[in-house]
């Protein structure tokens, strides 16, 4: 009787030890709730800062599964009278919300098609055989695609090309190497840098042109917002070989055996076959579709219209696509958004935005760059902790109700969420890389902070001499 | 009895891969050798499913896999699996997926039927405290981090003997230190020290350490006890009696040329989770391996 209560407590115990952030949040939730709401700020708005700041904290922490986490900010919503249910499930759902449902199950009906070795080959057919052209080539792949597909699903094509390559070479792919760490990091800085480039490139990018148009303050189109971005993100490819260059030079300059062998190896894959075409087209007229179309149906609904073609001319089954699109991450984000249209609606916004830019005035005194830094510094440091898309959510809101230019700030914030470049959490390419077991937390700090700085950089100049040329 | 080895490479994880077939040699005992992968971001999970799913069309392996290979080319070394099961090489395309992240590959062993190689994902403590606790391991075995935390956690969380092969060197002469003491869970720490020593040729020395003199009777009794079942079982020994802070003594005593075995505290969990108990101070004072027997 003794043995099995101890062990019932030490199973109570592991759980408490696994759930502190948890028990934490819950009993620092009841604190803020009694303390007295701040002037200036509803208590709707109070409410709804409690429940950010207990998401915030959750889903740093990873103590709750994502999907537990997305219901909880629903029921603190209601429960906590921000809103009602109705009101709720309304904000819930947005085209923000379908179209990142649809662009997470297009990166598994493309990369089901197999086209990743069709890829390697016209990769490395421009490239040759030397490292510096390869990892130039990988940077600006990378890039340019995630722009239109998004960066999951580059980086899903991308990264057996780039651990054949090394597989190729004679390295062991379990272990370590400047060239393993040259070539992932091209693939993952690529991503990210290139998820600037057009709306479809992240879900961030049309969570803020969803707030935009949803609080009154401009439309974007999707060729509009490329004109924005695409020159920045042209002008980064070339830094960000540069840095992972001079940071991870290999020893090996020339990769002519490796790439002789992948050759070899994907020519044993035979021609283009009909699916893979077939996929090929669907995508082109998701691509012409958010291009020409998404300014009357909307983003969302060209993304799920492509997953329905993919579906309906049998190019992949629903079980596939049930098994691996990560819908906890779609609840996560559509009760994200639902966050922050209540942190629009009940003022909480407002009131934060006017606090950091009072705080800020003692710093920088013009209110201009108060803004951007406010905006883009802290959406650069959050996207490296939380992830890109939940940063945006959050900021967004606030991020808008700073006044100046609407545009310009809400852009910068999008974009800056796109330098994870400094952690292993930051984005799921981070992860990605990560998860060969060939890149350390270390090695994202080695050329990370040199391209986040350059990046910022590179941002203020565009935000403040480029981007007013455009409004 | 059944046994579970938990590696993580081969450059760190020798020494106790080694440790931990001659306990399940010396045992005969169903042996689990398992790698733990890193755990996976919630945000990415699916993604990196996807990948390592294409990464199978390149014919490259997913992590962790080289581990197990590694394991498997140990187990052929030293004969520990059946010459046919060798001759096939690593079957990796048998490594089938069983749910909650946990695949294995059975192998053929030499001194039992049932030897596995598993790969799980997650965080350490986790997946070795659902592995014990679904597949109902007696002894875990795991090499020595370092860190207070994980020491403790292991201890107080995974419902098995813990053996941590802490500091282990194959070319260092061990002697067992068997500390023992008039608790309930002595006799069994006794008799798995028997088959260690047995295991590993090595002689005994039975330690007891009161913290008073008025004690010192109990643990005559425990001693005499010990040597007696030492005796039957032809294991050279010495008995060593003490006064003082036991975890201090029994660290001191070991040294970094003795295998410690104890039994597992009594102490309530309540009490451990904040205060900790013997065994974890024997472990943050010791520098040689220590089997905690539950």
């Amino acid at each position: 009787m003794l043995a099995f209560s101890n062990n019932s407590l030490a199973n109570y115990l592991f759980w408490v030890s696994r759930k502190k952030w948890l028990i934490i949040t819950f009993f620092l939730s009841i604190v803020l709730f009694y303390l007295p709401t701040p002037e200036g700020l509803s208590s709707e708005g109070h409410r709804t800062l409690i429940i950010v700041i207990a998401t915030l904290i959750l889903i740093v922490s990873e103590s709750i599964p994502l999907p537990a986490v997305a219901i909880l900010i629903l029921i603190m919503e209601v429960t906590l009278g921000v809103d009602s249910p109705d009101g709720v499930a309304a904000s819930f759902m947005s085209d923000a919300v379908f179209f990142i449902m649809g662009s997470l199950m297009l990166a598994v009906s493309i990369v089901h098609q197999g086209l990743d070795k069709r890829l390697a080959l016209a990769i490395i057919n421009v490239t040759g055989n030397k490292t510096f052209n390869i990892t130039f080539g990988f940077v600006t792949v990378s890039a340019l695609m995630s722009s239109f597909i998004g960066e999951h699903t580059v980086a899903a094509m991308m990264l057996p090309v780039v651990l054949a390559l090394i597989k190729n070479a004679g390295l062991d792919t379990s272990k370590a190497t400047k060239l393993s760490t040259l070539l992932l990091f091209s693939i993952a800085y690529g991503c990210a840098l290139g998820s600037i480039g057009t709306p479809s490139g992240g879900g961030r990018n049309v969570i803020m042109i969803g707030y935009l148009s949803e609080f009154g303050l401009g439309d974007i189109s999707y060729l509009e917002w490329m004109k924005y971005t695409y020159p920045m993100l042209l002008i980064e490819i070339p830094i960000a070989v540069a840095v992972l260059w001079f940071t991870f030079t290999p020893k090996q300059k020339n990769l002519d055996t490796a790439i002789r062998k992948l050759k070899v190896n994907v020519a044993k894959s035979g021609k283009l076959s009909g699916n893979q075409l077939m996929s090929i087209l669907v995508f082109i007229l998701v691509f012409l579709g958010w291009v020409f179309l998404s300014p009357f149906i909307g983003l969302g609904i060209v993304a799920l219209s492509g997953v329905f073609f993919y579906l309906t001319f049998g190019l992949i089954e629903w079980p596939d696509i049930a098994r691996r699109t990560n819908w906890g991450v779609i609840l996560l984000f559509g009760s994200a958004i639902s966050l922050g249209i209540q942190m629009k609606e009940t003022g909480a916004a407002l009131y934060v935005a006017e606090n950091a830019l009072y705080s800020l005035q003692y710093i920088f005194k013009d209110i201009e760059i108060v803004r951007w830094f406010f905006s883009v510094v802290l959406s650069a440091i959050l996207t490296n902790l939380l992830s890109n898309a939940a940063t945006v959510a959050v900021l967004g809101p606030i991020v808008l109700d700073m006044g100046g230019n609407p545009i310009i700030l809400g852009i910068a914030t999008s974009v800056a969420s796109a330098f994870a470049y400094l952690t292993i959490v930051a984005s799921p390419t981070c992860m990605i890389i990560h998860s060969t077991g060939l890149v350390s937390s270390n090695d994202y700090f080695k050329a990370g902070w040199k391209l986040f700085i350059i990046s910022i950089f590179l941002l203020f100049l565009v935000s403040f001499f480029y981007w007013p040329l455009l409004s | 009895m059944k046994i579970l080895i938990a590696i993580s490479s081969k450059t760190y994880s020798g020494e106790t891969l080694s440790v931990g077939m001659k306990v399940g040699e010396a045992f005969k005992a169903p042996t689990t050798i398992v790698d733990v992968g890193e755990k996976i971001n919630q945000f990415s999970m699916k993604e990196v499913d996807m990948v390592q799913e294409r990464m199978e069309s390149w014919d490259i392996d997913r992590p962790g896999v080289d581990v197990l290979e590694w394991a498997f080319e140990y187990l052929a070394e030293k004969k520990l699996i059946k010459t046919n099961t060798i001759e096939a090489g690593f079957p990796k395309n048998t490594l089938v997926e069983t749910g909650e992240g946990r695949s294995e590959v059975f192998l053929e062993g030499t001194f039992c039927e049932d030897l596995k190689l598993i790969l799980r994902n997650g965080d350490i403590i986790e997946e070795l405290k659902n592995e014990v606790q679904n597949h109902g391991y007696d002894v875990t075995i795991i090499g020595g981090s370092g860190k207070r935390g994980m020491a403790h956690d292991l201890i107080q969380y995974i419902n098995s003997s813990i053996f941590i092969v802490n500091n282990y060197k194959s070319n260092q002469t061990y002697r067992l230190l068997l500390a023992v003491d008039n608790s309930a869970g002595t006799k069994k720490a006794v008799k798995y020290g028997v088959r260690i020593a047995q295991a590993f040729d090595i002689e005994v020395d039975v330690i007891t350490v009161s913290k008073t003199d008025e004690f010192k009777d109990n643990c005559k009794v425990a001693a005499d006890w010990t040597s007696k079942f030492l005796r039957r079982s032809n294991i050279k020994h010495e008995n060593i009696s003490l006064s003082g802070i036991p975890s201090e003594l029994i660290a001191r005593e070991a040294g970094d040329n003795h295998i410690i075995v104890m039994g597992s505290s009594n102490r309530n969990p309540l009490k451990t989770f904040f205060q900790g108990n013997k065994p974890l101070k024997v472990l943050e004072n010791s520098q040689c391996p220590i089997l905690i027997v539950k």
